[in-house]
């Protein structure tokens, strides 16, 4: 489990090894991973990089530069782990192994990433900051200039997105009352870099709940879940964010003083909400908490397709054929939604549910678009690889729109098709349904007054 | 290694196609059979036949033995690297290149993976027949050197009988094409001698392969048995009265409770000692009338329940549940070693009893799932490599099931082909000159004994044939 500071790190902590001793090296796993699809180099497998996590405890081989390049060339999106007969817990051993990695020295993080999960994803007010800076360098065009000069590290911010105006990133209100009769309440997630960037999507999501019934609580003094630190080999920092997580969201209860169905938008943070337990041993009094919060986590799409909620909504629907605007319809599956929390009808039952709505299948929708929380800033060449077949993928559907249901992923598509001069609009599964369910007569699907990349 | 061959094979496939650091090298180590294992010097990862070609003309020069890998779920230690060799891995040919509905024929490079095949023709209504439980990620190329089945395999036939042509790569670095339309079938049938060489003649890199229509309509049943043996005979009788269900697998309780508690838990009962999958299909007629034949010579066996899959996606699940239960029994011990046992479909409950007991006696955790139309048994072993005591049982106990194959006329391998792990036993099954005519043949394709060496054929075999020609040596 954790790994004291004080301890002296030896090869076989560097593993999980009691995990890695459940993999029975079948290889069913193989093509289910995007990175052994793009190389054909065993290494980048998920079968072989547990056996490399094995032979490295097994202290068979020595934990070198290729081994943290293995490692960190993972995506995380869990793939493995839908199609894995032995049940290997393969992202928690790969949490464990980058976590450690970082602690003895053998992976460095990137000074601004560290700067990041460090000072600007705890704190609003540095988020704030940050975003407002950025914003206004990219008001004066001097945004490129801005990152090549920061050379390595400026890489990174190659790829952000126009950041929209103040008024889209403004907080959302601690409670948003239900628009009709009653059903129940939630706690919503608004989330650390959500409000920033897609604020717009966190209040089209308190809508529809608010729409069909629900009064939507927003703890005011939260920040941030901990699931990119998680992932990214601060799993310190990932706990202390899940204890914040956990006491912000404990006092939020139903009108019956239940505690309220916690409903996140972003498919990477509900599921490494959902899985807060194994962050904390079995004898920490937080293994308890976390395992009580993590059973009120409902990802949006899963709380909206329960019978309550799904009657409530079915009500709120407008019935002139909302779905006839967008044209047709694809649903590409976030890898932390299918993946990891297993949830792949419920979004495609509400897509289904809108009046006039054409959905079509996405090809290997399963697969990962190359988002991965920040991979695709930090490996660009390789994200941009990872990318290119989920394009031909939706060329071959003929989609007007792409549904998404994640913040990563919806970044990853509005670059990626601009990029790819593809005329398709990438709305989260919150957008179509707050259209159709918005009460005045407009139903024209207007891309947001930020544009895309 | 001659850092000239490096570069020389770098030049060939770039950088990303060579791997020569001690990470990248290790995963390669052995297949699916784990307890096999030796780092290869290098792993070459080509694109196409032409670099495959100018590869093998390389390690012909430096006289480098090669051993061929598609995604190493090969389970007979086939894929194990040899003695300064190299690993020449086909995962990087993985396009399927041409699809030709009207002749009902694929064309595709070894490295695509068998299911990718039957998802690229579906839409014109076709699939490939050969079903390995490892379809989802093991590959075409590997399917043609193992000439792998599948349960599907008890209908369609094995690999071999769907393969059309071929192109090859000689160990020379020669390259062979055999997949020209060919309007005479008379001739050497080269691409029949070719598929289930198991890597020892050469390597094929392009494959034309037989498609089937899919079946209009599929039906499967699950029949639940409270004992082993029973299972066994009920399917005994349905082949006894002639009947062809497409595929009959038995799996057992050990095999159904691991499963069930896997992602691809199917929905086997869990108080069954043993349960009965049987798809018959074909037009719906045909399908009415075998399934009306088929369901009182289940019940008449002591099947106390039959369950029929309502849709597709059951269906899909019972399969799944299937085709996922050797990494299911990662579960119980962190290796298992799944014994491919053939004998007449007539001496099924006997096997079973035999290996039930040849467990028993070493202290030994058994499981079994088998393709039992085919007589095809995968007793399933579970155990722990890093145990060499219990590992020395395991492999004394694959022996002596081998034996009982052989004792009852069966075969040395169903599917699963003869590598590494069952070298020794090919001298209990085939006399001397049986296997010096083998001999004879690698010979013809590879001379100099430099592909997959020491695999299939026992090598003292070939050096005694060698001593016996005239010139005393080679030829």
């Amino acid at each position: 489990m954790s790994t004291r500071d004080d301890a002296p790190m030896t090869p076989s902590a560097l593993v999980d090894y009691a995990k890695s001793l459940d993999c029975i090296h079948c290889g069913l796993c193989l093509n289910s991973c995007p990175t052994y699809r793009l190389t054909g180099a065993e290494s980048s497998s998920p079968r072989g990089r547990i056996h490399l996590m094995r032979a490295v405890a097994e202290q068979e081989l020595a934990p070198d530069a290729a081994f943290v390049d293995e490692m960190d060339f993972c995506l995380l999106c869990r793939n493995c782990e839908s199609v894995c007969p032995s049940g290997v817990h393969f992202g928690a051993m790969m949490e464990h192994t980058r976590d450690a990695l970082v602690k003895s020295g053998r992976s460095k993080p990137r000074g601004l990433v560290r700067f990041a999960f460090d000072h600007v994803l705890r704190k609003r007010w540095m988020l704030r900051l940050a975003t407002r800076a950025g914003r206004t360098l990219q008001l004066m065009g001097t945004w490129r200039i801005f990152f090549t000069h920061l050379g390595k590290h400026g890489r990174l911010l190659a790829d952000v997105p126009d950041i929209p105006p103040a008024r889209e990133r403004r907080r959302m209100p601690a409670l948003t009352k239900a628009a009709c009769d009653r059903r129940g309440a939630v706690a919503m997630l608004e989330g650390c870099v959500m409000p920033e960037l897609y604020g717009r999507v966190n209040r089209a999501a308190a809508s529809v709940l608010s729409r069909s019934g629900f009064d939507v609580q927003v703890p005011r003094d939260h920040v941030c879940c901990g699931s990119l630190h998680a992932h990214n080999g601060d799993l310190d920092g990932a706990r202390a964010l899940a204890r914040s997580t956990i006491a912000a969201f404990e006092p939020l209860v139903d009108e019956h003083g239940a505690p309220a169905p916690v409903v996140v938008d972003s498919a990477g943070c509900g599921a490494h909400m959902k899985e807060y337990a194994h962050l904390f041993a079995s004898d920490d009094p937080w293994h308890g908490r976390a395992k009580a919060f993590s059973a009120r986590v409902k990802d949006f799409s899963e709380f909206l397709a329960a019978p309550l909620a799904r009657d409530g909504l079915v009500r709120a629907l407008r019935t002139d054929a909302p779905g006839q605007a967008l044209g047709r319809v694809t649903y590409d599956d976030p890898c932390h939604l299918c993946h990891a929390q297993g949830v792949r009808k419920p979004p495609r039952e509400l897509l289904d549910l809108v009046p006039g709505l054409e959905r079509v299948e996405l090809p290997y929708s399963e697969q990962c678009c190359g988002s991965a929380g920040i991979y695709s800033m930090l490996r660009p060449a390789d994200s941009l690889a990872i990318f290119a077949p989920k394009v031909a993928a939706l060329d071959e559907t003929g989609a007007r729109v792409l549904v998404t249901a994640n913040p990563g992923c919806h970044l990853q598509w509005d670059t990626g098709l601009a990029r790819e001069r593809r005329d398709v609009r990438v709305m989260p599964l919150a957008e179509v349904l707050e259209l159709a369910t918005r009460p005045d007569g407009r139903v024209t699907a207007s891309r947001p007054a930020s544009g895309g990349a | 290694m001659d850092p000239k061959l490096i570069d020389g094979l770098r030049a060939i496939v770039g950088p990303a196609g060579l791997l020569a650091d001690d990470v990248r090298r290790k995963p390669y180590e052995s297949d699916a059979l784990a307890y096999l294992k030796r780092i290869p010097e290098l792993v070459v990862l080509p694109r196409d036949t032409r670099q495959c070609a100018a590869v093998m003309e390389l390690c012909a020069r430096h006289r480098v033995p090669v051993v061929a890998r598609g995604a190493g779920t090969g389970l007979s230690g086939g894929a194990t690297p040899v003695e300064g060799g190299i690993v020449l891995g086909l995962a990087r040919m993985r396009d399927v290149l041409a699809i030709d509905p009207e002749r009902r024929i694929a064309r595709v490079q070894a490295g695509v993976v068998n299911s990718d095949l039957s998802i690229a023709t579906a839409k014109h209504g076709l699939f490939y027949a050969p079903d390995p439980s490892s379809q989802k990620a093991c590959t075409l190329g590997g399917n043609v050197a193992e000439n792998s089945g599948g349960p599907h395999c008890f209908r369609h036939g094995s690999t071999t009988r769907h393969v059309e042509g071929l192109v090859i790569v000689t160990a020379r670095g020669d390259v062979l094409d055999l997949s020209r339309p060919r309007a005479d079938p008379l001739g050497l049938d080269l691409v029949g001698l070719f598929v289930g060489s198991e890597g020892l003649f050469g390597i094929a890199t392009e494959l034309t392969l037989r498609l089937l229509p899919i079946p209009p309509v599929t039906e499967t049943l699950l029949a639940i048995y409270t004992s082993l043996e029973a299972a066994c005979q009920a399917v005994t009788q349905v082949i006894a009265e002639g009947l062809e269900p497409s595929a009959l697998e038995i799996i057992d309780k050990l095999t159904i409770e691991a499963v069930e508690a896997s992602v691809l838990a199917a929905g086997y009962p869990q108080d069954a000692e043993a349960v009965l999958l049987v798809e018959v299909e074909g037009s719906e007629a045909e399908v009415a009338s075998q399934t009306r034949a088929l369901e009182p010579i289940l019940r008449a066996f002591g099947a106390f329940e039959l369950r029929r899959a309502r849709d597709e996606a059951e269906r899909a699940r019972l399969w799944a549940g299937r085709k996922g239960a050797f990494g299911a029994m990662g579960r119980i011990a962190p290796d298992l070693y799944v014994i491919d046992a053939v004998v007449p479909r007539t001496k099924l409950a006997a096997l079973v009893r035999a290996t039930t007991a040849i467990c028993r006696e070493r202290r030994l955790k058994l499981a079994n799932v088998f393709h039992a139309g085919d007589g095809n048994l995968h007793p399933n072993i579970s155990y722990d490599r890093r145990d060499q005591d219990e590992l020395a049982r395991v492999i004394d106990a694959g022996h002596a099931i081998l034996r009982t194959c052989i004792e009852h006329g069966g075969a040395l391998s169903g599917e699963h082909g003869i590598g590494l792990e069952k070298l020794e036993a090919m001298e209990w099954l085939f006399t001397q000159d049986d296997l010096a005519a083998m001999c004879r043949v690698k010979e013809a394709w590879d001379p100099e004994g430099r592909m997959n060496p020491g695999k299939l054929i026992p090598v003292h075999t070939c050096m005694e044939t060698r001593s016996a020609l005239p010139s005393g040596g080679r030829a």
